[in-house]
């Protein structure tokens, strides 16, 4: 009776968001907003299915699209519009976001997406947690589910191994609840550059059908990872850590002295970036990024970052999400909405 | 009725001395009975209590405090609150308060309470504790600097510590009842033991102390209320002096002042007697008993005289005096007194309280003015010296009525009608816009430049939340906070309310859950959403205790608070009105969204309370009204010419009210009524006469001659006086004392006017057959 109820519930649940509208507010531009992209223009996702477009980075108006589920990222390709978040929730615009569609709903899932890449107008993957992972090949037609066994530390892995000779049922099932949290994809020269719960980053060289984790020594979580140059690749995660690959495969520690979670890379100019994080952090640093043997648990209460880095916070301390460049202006986004600044 | 007036005069004329001997006695007992009295002041009088927001309000108190709390703010005066000083007054303070009798001691929360702690999140999880820890010794600039940290990670600025990091809160509730007595908490002494325990002993030339919340607000109130004695002091001595220009005579100036002191005496004792305490909100009760006691004092002086100018000799003047005005005062009296007593239909307790206050006062008038002072006048000699003076007065204000008596006449009569009509079509406009409750930040009772309303402002500048919420309840079945879908429409209501102009921020157990769950998340953004599965909800929910006030032991009942801008009318009713109009999207079966707790909730209350009562509260007190005059002047014509200009006068005051922002409220509603009640009296003196002689055959201008010489300087005088006495309250250190001295001198002046100009012009129509042929 009881079981029946809730599926009841359930399922009328997942009709009801996916027939409800957003709830077009006032206060949108100072909602949680968790994502943002721009080409030509300007698209903000944040929670309650919150989805705004801009033509100038100022005017900003909110697009009653058909979900109220949070949506966490969001990408362009053209007049393409895709954006992703809670209840596996897909969305997708062909006409520079005048009319949506929902291509993927699934609450009972109970997981997020939480970023999504596009290679095209027609494919592109969405990742999530538990290693959630999504790929089209017909702009979103349809979405396949993959799993990928290479994103698994060394050690789980050989478990896996080795149960998926004697039980490939429960292999899949214990595959489906190990994998960590994808919580970045980013693409640059072919290259996809992959950042995830518990010291995960991985790269693919292609789109992501077979993935080379990095050795990190590191087991808390990465928000972001970015290549800044042919030979620099910078990673972010949990607690103000930041770690630069130059060569080799070889990932260093870069002292911040922030315990602040870093959530995102801006690549201010040639030779600055900028990590945003939560408290409203950021974080300024200049390139080549100085390297330390700092042990990353190190609880140091007076501590010095290294030369070439400052940090400053924003007024209301509000957790910085992302951030593009439009316009001449930096826009981002945090838990207390739109945020104008000049970055460089 | 004249057989009953002349065996009642008989009686009490023939046996004088033994009057006077029972009324000194009754004074004697009552004077010490009124020694006794005590300022009285208690939150709930000022509440609506059976009004269903306070019924919600009160079947929650129990679990979520009510909304009479305190807050102390120590600030440094630096501008940064880590130093040592700071640090060790700031923990004085919480213990101090800890320890003041009637606070409720499981919910005083500073830096210093345990429940004040911080998290964070680190590789493996959680880590957290308190902010301050056990072992803090503030002398230790390390110790200090680790607080500092904790502040930030337990996420409390802007309400535990204000946003400039140079003040610190500490915020208590208060109990109802006093923990050792098990009586009613004596408001005013706890807010006594504020202002001596925290702000004495801890302010200095680096910490400043800044107290709000109701009980702080009427100690405060309170204090200001003792300033009444000096304008009673005033108005005594105001119109003291005019009484003596009116009459030139030392007795009969301290004669009614005398009775009217009396009737005040009586009604304080009386007061007592009845167990009633006096309310720092009707402190102003008294000076009305006082002014309406006069005012019938003068019309009684007034006509003694008049007699006396006949040569009977004072004792005859007075029973004259007396057998003349027992009908018209007592029935004037007798309508102050019902248009008082309807006051009662309101159900908040101070305005049932004032009811009983003030009608009580004037129901003494009738014995002490109308009874006893024509008693002692009669035992005056009235020489001839003073009686020719008299009547060297009399002749000079003969011309005067005689040029006023052309109001009567039908060119100016009918200006004076236009212009009324025009008056009255303007403020009947004016009056629609009239707006209910406090229209000002900070405490209205008093003023903006108070010491509480500038801590008032300290705090809601310094701080993100203030003492301006409101609460909405979600009562639902048991465990429902482990309900995806009741927690997503308390989320969804909520989102919707903080659009609303007017809100400011907002919590509930649902907005706190999706923090806890980002935290459970490595504080990850992305996951600031309430959980379907229903371990996940439950997990995040288990770290949020029922003291928080976001849910009940079974999170059966949990509230969304929503913090506002201001408690101004017009913001209260707009939040009020969107939480009717989504909560039908969401209330099913077992969910309702219930209003109100809260401070702000109560004055939504409040608010609806006062709006509800208005027009009831003038029908009854102008049915009282026009039964009255009904009854004793058996006409209807004398009953209109009477109540329509009270009732332009009434729309007037309405009118000014809007112009002059003072919104309706528990202190000015009264005012209204008040101001019909003595209004009337001079409709009924000039008409009383005025009748009587166009009963005679008079026509309307001969009446109305004659009604002026009779009692129109009486009238003229009494209205000045009372305006002169109750325009000295502008000056109070009470703003609705000086609201309602602004409306009570407009009510008195007007109301004057009204009967002496307005009256015969609506009598020179009504009565079209009865004119001068000339007129």
């Amino acid at each position: 009776m009881r079981k029946a109820l809730a599926a009841c519930l359930a399922a009328s649940l997942s009709l009801g968001a996916v027939a409800e509208e957003a709830f077009i507010a006032p206060l949108v531009e100072q909602s949680v907003l968790l994502d943002i992209a721009a080409t030509d223009y300007v698209v903000i996702v944040g929670e309650r299915g919150h989805l705004l477009l801009s033509e100038d980075g100022d005017a900003f108006r909110q697009l009653p699209v058909p979900t109220q589920s949070t949506l966490t990222a969001t990408t362009i390709q053209g007049d393409n519009i895709w954006a992703v978040g809670h209840d596996a929730v897909i969305l997708h615009s062909a006409d520079r976001g005048k009319t949506w569609e929902v291509q993927n709903f699934e609450p009972e899932l109970q997981r997020p997406f939480l970023d999504v890449l596009f290679f095209n107008a027609q494919e592109g993957i969405a990742v999530g947690a538990y290693g959630l992972f999504y790929r089209t090949t017909d702009g979103g037609e349809s979405w396949q589910a993959e799993r990928h066994a290479s994103l698994l530390d060394p050690l789980d892995r050989e478990y896996l191994e080795d149960i998926r000779e004697e039980d490939p049922d429960f292999y899949q099932q214990e595959l489906n609840s190990i994998l960590p949290h994808i919580n970045r994809v980013t693409l640059d020269d072919g290259v996809i550059y992959l950042a995830g719960e518990a010291g995960l980053l991985a790269y693919s060289n292609n789109r992501g059908q077979d993935w080379e984790r990095y050795e990190v020594d590191y087991t808390g979580s990465f928000f972001d990872v970015r290549p800044l140059d042919a030979s620099t690749v910078l990673a972010v995660g949990l607690r103000g850590n930041m770690f630069v690959m130059r060569q080799n495969n070889n990932w260093q520690y870069v002292n911040t002295c922030s315990t602040s979670t870093l959530n995102s890379i801006y690549v201010a100019s040639d030779n600055r970036v900028v990590a945003l994080g939560n408290n409203g952090m950021l974080i300024s640093a200049e390139r080549p990024l100085p390297v330390s043997e700092n042990d990353p648990y190190a609880t140091n209460t007076r501590c010095e970052p290294a030369a070439g880095i400052s940090t400053r916070q924003v007024e209301d301390k509000a957790a910085l999400l992302n951030a593009v460049q439009f316009n001449g202006v930096t826009l981002a986004v945090s838990a207390n909405g739109i945020k104008k600044m000049y970055l460089k | 009725m004249s057989s009953i007036t002349q065996l009642i005069e008989k009686i009490i004329f023939s046996n004088r001395k033994v009057v006077v001997a029972l009324f000194a006695l009754a004074t004697i007992f009552l004077g010490f009975q009124a020694s006794q009295m005590r300022l009285d002041a208690g939150f709930e009088k000022n509440i609506p209590l059976n009004h269903e927001y306070m019924q919600t309000y009160m079947e929650h108190r129990k679990d979520f405090g009510g909304a009479n709390n305190i807050l102390v703010s120590v600030c440094d005066k630096n501008g940064n609150i880590y130093n040592q000083n700071f640090f060790d007054t700031l923990k004085n303070v919480h213990d101090q308060l800890f320890f003041i009798n009637g606070v409720d001691r499981s919910l005083v929360i500073s830096l210093f309470s345990p429940s004040t702690r911080f998290t964070e999140i680190v590789e493996g999880g959680f880590a957290g504790g308190p902010v301050i820890p056990a072992d803090f010794d503030s002398s230790n600039p390390r110790a200090l600097d680790l607080v500092a940290a904790n502040v930030e990670k337990a996420n409390i600025v802007g309400r535990q510590v204000s946003s400039d990091y140079s003040c610190a809160m500490v915020t208590a509730q208060l109990l109802d009842l006093n923990p050792q007595t098990g009586e009613p908490l004596d408001t005013l002494a706890f807010a006594g033991e504020l202002e001596k325990q925290l702000r004495d002993q801890y302010e200095s030339d680096d910490i400043s102390i800044h107290i709000i919340g109701f009980a702080k607000m009427i100690g405060d109130v309170a204090d200001g209320a003792k300033d009444v004695v000096l304008f009673f002091a005033i108005a005594i001595a105001i119109t003291g002096i005019m009484v003596f220009f009116f009459c030139r005579s030392l007795m009969l100036t301290v004669l009614p002042l005398l009775c009217s002191v009396i009737a005040v005496v009586w009604q304080l004792g009386l007061l007592t007697v009845l167990g009633f305490g006096m309310d720092p909100m009707s402190i102003l009760v008294p000076f009305l008993v006082f002014a309406i006691g006069v005012s019938h004092g003068v019309q009684m002086i007034n006509a003694v005289e008049k007699k006396a100018v006949g040569g009977v000799g004072a004792k005859r003047a007075a029973m004259g005096a007396f057998r003349s005005l027992l009908v018209p005062g007592g029935i004037a009296l007798l309508s102050d007194t019902v248009g008082f007593m309807t006051l009662l239909v309101i159900d908040i307790g101070i305005i049932r309280e004032l009811a009983i206050t003030a009608s009580l006062g004037v129901a003494v008038i009738i014995l002490t003015n109308l009874l006893l002072l024509p008693v002692l006048m009669s035992f005056l000699k009235l020489d001839d010296d003073y009686i020719s003076k008299f009547e060297g007065k009399e002749r000079k204000h003969e011309a005067f009525w005689n040029a006023v008596a052309a109001c009567s006449r039908k060119g100016p009569a009918s200006m004076i009608l236009l212009v009324t009509g025009v008056l009255f079509v303007f403020g009947y406009m004016q009056s629609q816009n009239m707006k209910i409750g406090d229209l000002h930040a900070g405490a209205p009772a008093l003023h903006e430049s108070s010491r509480y309303n500038q801590d008032t402002f300290l705090i809601t500048d310094k701080y993100e939340v203030t003492v301006d919420y409101i609460s909405i309840l979600v009562e639902t079945t048991p465990e429902a906070c482990t309900s995806h879908s009741v927690m997503k429409a308390m989320d969804d209501f909520q989102w919707k309310m903080e659009n609303v102009p007017g809100v400011q921020s907002s919590v509930s157990l649902a907005s706190v859950a999706k923090t806890v769950n980002a935290g459970y998340n490595e504080g990850n953004v992305k996951w600031q959403v309430l959980p379907r599965n229903q371990q996940t909800l439950v997990q995040a929910i288990s770290r949020v205790p029922t003291s928080s006030g976001l849910l009940n032991g079974n999170c059966s009942v949990m509230p969304i608070i929503l913090f506002m801008e201001d408690h101004k009318a017009e913001t209260i009713s707009r939040v009020v009105d969107a939480v009717k109009m989504y909560r039908d999207q969401y209330e099913t079966d077992d969910m309702t969204f219930s209003l109100a707790s809260g401070p702000v909730g109560v004055m939504a209350a409040t608010n609806e309370a006062v709006k509800a009562a208005q027009t009831p509260m003038m029908m009854y007190v102008f049915g009282a009204v026009i039964a009255l005059c009904l009854i004793s002047f058996r006409s209807v014509r004398a009953t209109l010419v009477v109540v329509i200009p009270l009732y332009v006068v009434s729309v007037l005051a309405q009118a000014l009210m809007t112009y002059l922002q003072i919104g309706l409220t528990v202190s000015t509603l009264p005012v209204i009524a008040l101001g019909v009640g003595i209004g009337v009296d001079y409709g009924i003196y000039i008409l009383s006469t005025k009748s009587l002689a166009l009963k005679q055959g008079a026509t309307v201008q001969q009446a109305y001659l004659a009604a002026l010489k009779e009692r129109g300087s009486a009238v003229l005088f009494t209205g000045i006086t009372l305006a002169i006495g109750v325009s000295t309250w502008v000056f109070s250190s009470l703003k609705f004392q000086m609201d309602m001295g602004i409306l009570l001198t407009f009510m008195f002046v007007v109301n004057m006017l009204g009967a002496i100009i307005v009256l015969p012009a609506l009598a020179r129509f009504l009565w079209w057959n009865r004119n001068d042929p000339d007129a």
